[in-house]
């Protein structure tokens, strides 16, 4: 599997989208429903499945799925 | 006649002097902190508040969960001292407002917030002391601002405690979302926040783990997490981010966890998307670290799917209600005596009546009333009897239903309430917004905009060019705001919103005539 789509399947364990309509410009909490503990769960998952450390703050920041994969890709 | 968290602390420490309050991570380390070790900082903290001649004034607090905010506090509390614990996510206006109208003359500031510093103290005249939770000194020479172990220090030069304070005394003042717009200060003495720790029925083995995730400032976490935590001598451990939820539940492996409904909502997302062939207990043992057993959970409505669904993980979750007016809890659940679907068996100290299906509690958890609000006071304080608010029954067997609100008050499923009227406010200074209504749907908050229509025209703005204006103007405004208080979700609306006679927008119809577009 590739990272991003390991990525969109983590996304999709909180929302009804399939990992394959995922496109980069949906935004968690409008678009897929994310709560915003959802979100801040989600991110500790990236942060196990990719052994990375994610800076809270910055990633509190992040909008949509595209931004979210361009900040894995920055660590 | 009354007891005092005071009394209660001072057993506890007596009797579970070695087992360990408080277990925190530092640097992915677990530190500790024993009952003895805790109450020797607590005794210091409010004699070195002594010493700064703070005897009956109101200190504030803003922080996330750390042992030193739960000393600090309860050098505050057990000391001759208010403690007023604010929100630290809230904008700095915010918090500048809220240590204004507590009339807080000093703050315990954790070192995450240091950056509210020079705000504060610009805006706020009357705080004479500031201490950062952190026992290392600090390099700032402006006179008021010195670290927490600088406090302790100073409590050298008091030679006695601090006198006992009386069970009728104010402790703490806890600021809630008012209806009206203003966030109001809820004023709980000792006696009020001992008597609801004690009437809670619920007891553990000492040295228990249970492990806080909720915000510490919340009346629910810091009374039922805390202060019934300590008096029964259970091992708290702190979860240092939402984002380590699950992992601190592998690292901690607590028995007993308070949530709000949200929490075990987001949990069950993790739960159901597995694999099913793994086995429920293995899958389990993953996500709750092996041992959990219990969730108390309040502040919200709670579908009872969940309840049926954690069970098959050997979880009992036990729904509670109450209120910080009320210090806070009302009923509950509890592993004995339960019902799905209900919100427990009033406490012993509570009791109920309803006025037109509204719940009413009377009892000596119920707050002295709002501070400086007299009028708020007593229109929700009449003959003792508090109104919550909240509409409900009791069945046969004595359990309390909900079944809807009477004030216009957002209940999020994080257990955060939210005044519309409050966001309403600030978004309709922007000019393109003619009316605003907020309402909370899917867990979140939708703002319901009918554009300025002089503005549209004056600029020229079609549908898409209006929704990328406000969608921008909403990004702006969510950035300074506690993820709880931010807009996810935009209405724009074609018509102006219906009215009543007395021309006030007809919340309800809102929600109909012009719908949320389905994702």
């Amino acid at each position: 599997m590739t990272k991003e789509m390991q990525f969109k399947t983590i996304v999709a364990q909180y929302c009804k989208v399939k990992p394959e309509d995922m496109n980069n410009d949906m935004r968690f909490r409008e678009d897929l429903g994310f709560s915003s503990l959802d979100f801040m769960s989600f991110l500790g998952e990236l942060e196990d499945t990719f052994d990375v450390e994610l800076e809270e703050e910055d990633a509190l920041k992040v909008l949509t799925v595209g931004e979210a994969l361009e900040l894995l890709e920055r660590l | 006649m009354g007891i005092l968290i005071r009394d209660i602390l001072e057993e506890s420490a007596k009797k579970f002097a070695d087992i360990k309050a408080v277990k925190w991570l530092e640097k992915k380390e677990v530190h500790e902190r024993s009952y003895s070790g805790l109450m020797e900082n607590v005794i210091a903290v409010r004699k070195g508040l002594q010493a700064e001649g703070l005897n009956g004034k109101h200190i504030s607090l803003i922080g996330t969960s750390s042992v030193e905010w739960i000393e600090s506090y309860l050098g505050i509390i057990t000391g001759n001292t208010v403690a007023v614990p604010l929100d630290a996510g809230l904008p700095e206006e915010d918090l500048v407002d809220l240590v204004n109208r507590s009339d807080s003359e000093a703050l315990f500031l954790s070192p995450k917030n240091k950056a509210l510093l020079d705000g504060i103290l610009a805006g706020c005249p009357k705080i004479r002391k500031v201490w950062i939770l952190q026992e290392e000194s600090l390099d700032v020479s402006d006179g008021k601002t010195a670290s927490l172990g600088a406090l302790k220090a100073a409590s050298g030069k008091c030679d006695s405690d601090t006198s006992v304070p009386s069970p009728d005394d104010v402790a703490t003042i806890i600021f809630t979302s008012g209806t009206t717009g203003k966030s109001k200060g809820v004023m709980l003495t000792q006696n009020n926040l001992a008597t609801n720790v004690a009437s809670v029925d619920y007891t553990t083995d000492p040295g228990s783990i249970l492990l806080s995730v909720l915000p510490i400032h919340h009346a629910f976490c810091l009374v039922m997490d805390w202060l019934k935590g300590f008096s029964l001598g259970t091992t708290i451990c702190i979860n240092d981010s939402l984002l380590h939820m699950v992992k601190n539940m592998g690292i901690f492996k607590p028995q007993v966890m308070l949530m709000v409904p949200m929490m075990i909502e987001t949990i069950y997302k993790r739960l159901a998307s597995a694999d099913a062939a793994i086995p429920k207990k293995v899958l389990a043992d993953n996500v709750f670290g092996g041992n959990l057993k219990i969730i108390f959970t309040g502040g919200a409505h709670l579908d009872p799917f969940y309840i049926d669904e954690f069970a098959e993980y050997g979880v009992e979750v036990l729904e509670g209600y109450g209120m910080s007016e009320c210090s806070p809890v009302i009923s509950s659940n509890t592993p004995e005596t339960h019902k799905a679907g209900s919100i427990g068996k009033p406490l012993p100290n509570a009791e109920i009546k309803f006025e037109n299906g509204e719940i009413l509690v009377k009892g000596s958890s119920v707050m002295k009333g709002y501070y400086q609000m007299p009028e708020e006071t007593a229109e929700t304080l009449k003959d003792g009897w508090l109104h919550t608010g909240d509409k409900g029954y009791m069945d046969e067997d004595g359990f309390l239903f909900i079944n809807g609100r009477v004030k216009n008050l957002i209940i999020l499923s994080n257990g955060e309430n939210i005044s519309p009227e409050e966001i309403e406010n600030k978004l309709a200074l922007d000019a393109l917004v003619g009316e605003v209504i907020v309402t909370g749907e899917d867990n979140g908050l939708t703002a319901r905009i009918y554009p300025d229509q002089d503005v549209v025209a004056a600029k020229g703005l079609d549908e898409e060019a209006i929704k990328t204006a406000l969608q921008a103007f909403l990004d702006n405004y969510n950035k300074n705001q506690p993820t709880y208080r931010q807009i996810t979700g935009l209405v724009i609306r074609k018509n102006p919103f219906i009215r009543s006679a007395t021309k006030k927008i007809k919340r309800q119809e809102a929600l109909i005539d012009e719908p949320l577009p389905m994702a």
